[in-house]
């Protein structure tokens, strides 16, 4: 089960500590779902792949969308300020070691929290925006971002990690326009658009990073548990 | 003393660096044509000054020319003659400093107001609900982005409606699903409206029976008639939402041939169920397709809307025996010799052989003797003649 590469990190030796006591009560275990080996295993790779096909959505999506902002927001070296809003938007930028060092758990939550927030503001993007091909191509990518959503979510539920706390209601559906707080002037929602695409952007290439590492840590041969809560 | 001077500062603080500047005015509204002077006043607690601010307009350096300072911590920039935006979202006109750093950014919205919508027309399908389409005034260029709302109410009494469903039959179009009466009119009408004004379209007062249209017919079959090589017949079943009340329906056929797209039409049908195809090609493989108009529907006296064609049906002729050419026709030839002959040679049989007991090929050769010295006296034997 610890095939790891490198180090084994704090979150491990958890699960094989509580691994071995589990066994030695074997008796006391009411079942050992052996179908779960390769769940976890295929769930970590289907996310893996749902952010390669985002990304790849998200490349033509960003270029209609910015051509609608008009010049310069189109323009390819185009690096505004990032005001006081566009900070609340969560950043994929992260010290590299700090990165390394994360826990699964960790991983996988900042994931977590990040998608289903990127996919509330994306929501509150103008309702009016553009061509109703526009309006429409912007439908279809918070469906899929809602599904990567759904999906990490899964990852989590599998490897016994609880989901981080308050962002629930985030990957159940109806979009939450107060989330995003508005923005004073057009030109500043402009910009906030803006980050909020170059955002979803570097995060989907973070992901991909993510669970490329995920993958590599939670080999399919990891057997989960499914126990009463008594205890345990 | 101390605890007001802090109050300050967080007060300061909390705007740090989320507006360097201010532009006004902010997002304005303007028609096609008219002129602009924009100022960008960079905050007080910026070490910047008027003459470290430039200005770009859609991502183009606007000229120094149309700049003024007009005093140290503000540059003016005068627009003239404005073009209509270059997207719906507005141009973008941006406060630079010196080194290319946004500070502030205005969005302009030039255009034009909206035209009255034209072109409303509407239509029922069988009778449940109504679709109306339209088109924008002019070409509908007003490079603002421009709502439309359709409204509907009933002509005599009854408030104001206003249709939800858009873009169901193209982008000028609203889909009303229900809660229509029958048997009073409605008054229809689509609002325009952009950031520079409203126009209204004319009124169209419609009676939703006059406008019904219908599902194509269905169960189309074609097939042959006997051995007829020119015909075929055509049956069909009304279409089944207003199989009841179709009295005066009027269908409409039309066919091709297989490697043809010319369609030929068939008008006259009036309200039967099946119609003969006559003068058609021999050995061909036609398409064929019906549709139908509820007219009369209710007792509306208007015409009503063509229903869309029914998917097309294949049948073919059949060959004719005569253009069968090529087979073997010196075989039919000897055939039919053949049969005059032996009719010929029974009647013979039955006035001179006494009966067919001695039927024999003597006999048939007897009779070809007889058959030679006959035509030797009543025609003229010429060398050839068959023996």
């Amino acid at each position: 089960m610890l095939n790891v590469a490198g180090e084994i990190s704090g979150d491990s030796w958890g699960i094989f500590a509580f691994l071995c006591a589990a066994l030695c009560n074997l008796p006391a275990v009411p079942a050992l779902n052996g179908t779960d080996e390769l769940g976890t295993g295929q769930s970590i790779q289907k996310t893996y792949d749902l952010t390669r096909y985002l990304e790849h959505q998200l490349r033509t999506l960003a270029g209609t969308y910015l051509n609608y902002l008009g010049p310069p927001f189109n323009e390819p070296d185009f690096n505004p300020p990032r005001l006081a809003w566009a900070e609340r938007v969560p950043s994929a930028t992260v010290d590299f070691d700090l990165w390394r060092g994360l826990t699964d758990n960790a991983r996988l939550a900042a994931n977590y929290r990040a998608y289903s927030r990127l996919l509330c503001y994306l929501r509150g993007l103008d309702g009016q925006a553009g061509t109703a091909e526009l309006r429409h191509s912007l439908g279809h990518f918070c469906s899929s971002l809602q599904g990567l959503v759904v999906s990490i979510a899964g990852v989590m539920s599998s490897l016994g990690y609880p989901l981080p706390a308050g962002t629930a209601a985030a990957a159940a559906g109806p979009p939450a326009p107060a989330g995003a707080p508005a923005s004073p002037n057009d030109f500043l929602k402009k910009m906030d658009d803006f980050w909020l695409l170059k955002e979803l952007q570097t995060w989907l290439w973070r992901s991909a990073k993510d669970f490329n590492r995920l993958k590599k840590k939670v080999p399919p041969a990891v057997v989960t548990l499914r126990l009463e809560a008594q205890g345990f | 003393m101390l605890a007001l001077l802090l109050l300050c500062l967080r007060l300061l603080r909390a705007e740090p660096l989320a507006y360097p500047a201010v532009i006004s005015p902010q997002d304005p509204t303007l028609l096609i044509g008219s002129s602009l002077t924009a100022t960008c006043t960079v905050s007080a607690d910026s070490r910047l000054r008027a003459e470290d601010l430039y200005w770009t307009l859609n991502g183009r350096r606007l000229p120094a020319a149309s700049y003024a300072a007009l005093g140290a911590t503000t540059l003016s920039v005068a627009l003239a003659r404005l073009n209509g935006s270059k997207q719906q979202s507005g141009d973008n006109l941006v406060c630079h400093s010196r080194d290319g750093g946004i500070l502030a950014g205005s969005c302009l919205y030039v255009g034009l107001p909206p035209e009255k919508p034209v072109n409303i027309s509407c239509w029922s399908k069988n009778m449940k609900d109504l679709t109306c389409k339209w088109a924008p005034g002019t070409e509908g260029e007003t490079f603002l982005h421009t709502n439309y709302t359709l409204k509907y109410k009933l002509r005599w009494y009854g408030r104001d409606n206003t249709c939800q469903e858009y873009h169901t039959a193209g982008p000028y179009s609203c889909h009303i699903p229900k809660d229509l009466a029958l048997f009073t009119p409605y008054e229809i009408w689509v609002e325009a409206s952009n950031r520079l004004g409203v126009a209204v379209s004319d009124v169209v007062m419609l009676d939703i029976l006059d406008v019904v249209t219908t599902d194509p017919p269905a169960d189309v079959h074609v097939s042959r008639v006997g051995d007829l090589e020119d015909q075929l017949s055509v049956r069909w079943s009304s279409p089944p939402a207003l199989k009841d009340f179709l009295f005066q329906a009027k269908y409409q056929i039309q066919y091709r041939v297989e490697d043809s797209s010319e369609w030929k039409v068939v008008d006259d049908v009036g309200n039967q169920t099946s119609c003969r195809l006559a003068g058609l090609r021999p050995g061909t493989v036609y398409f064929v397709q019906v549709r139908c108009n509820p007219f009369g529907i209710y007792g509306s006296k208007k015409a009503g809307i063509w229903s869309d064609w029914s998917n097309p049906t294949a049948a073919s002729t059949p060959r004719s025996e005569r253009a069968a050419g090529g087979c073997e026709p010196k075989g039919g030839e000897q055939n039919t010799t053949l049969r005059r002959e032996l009719k010929q040679f029974f009647g013979w049989v039955k006035k001179h052989a006494y009966g067919c007991s001695n039927l024999s090929i003597k006999l048939y050769d007897q009779w070809r003797v007889w058959l030679q010295k006959s035509h030797k006296t009543r025609n003229q034997v010429l060398p050839g003649d068959k023996l």
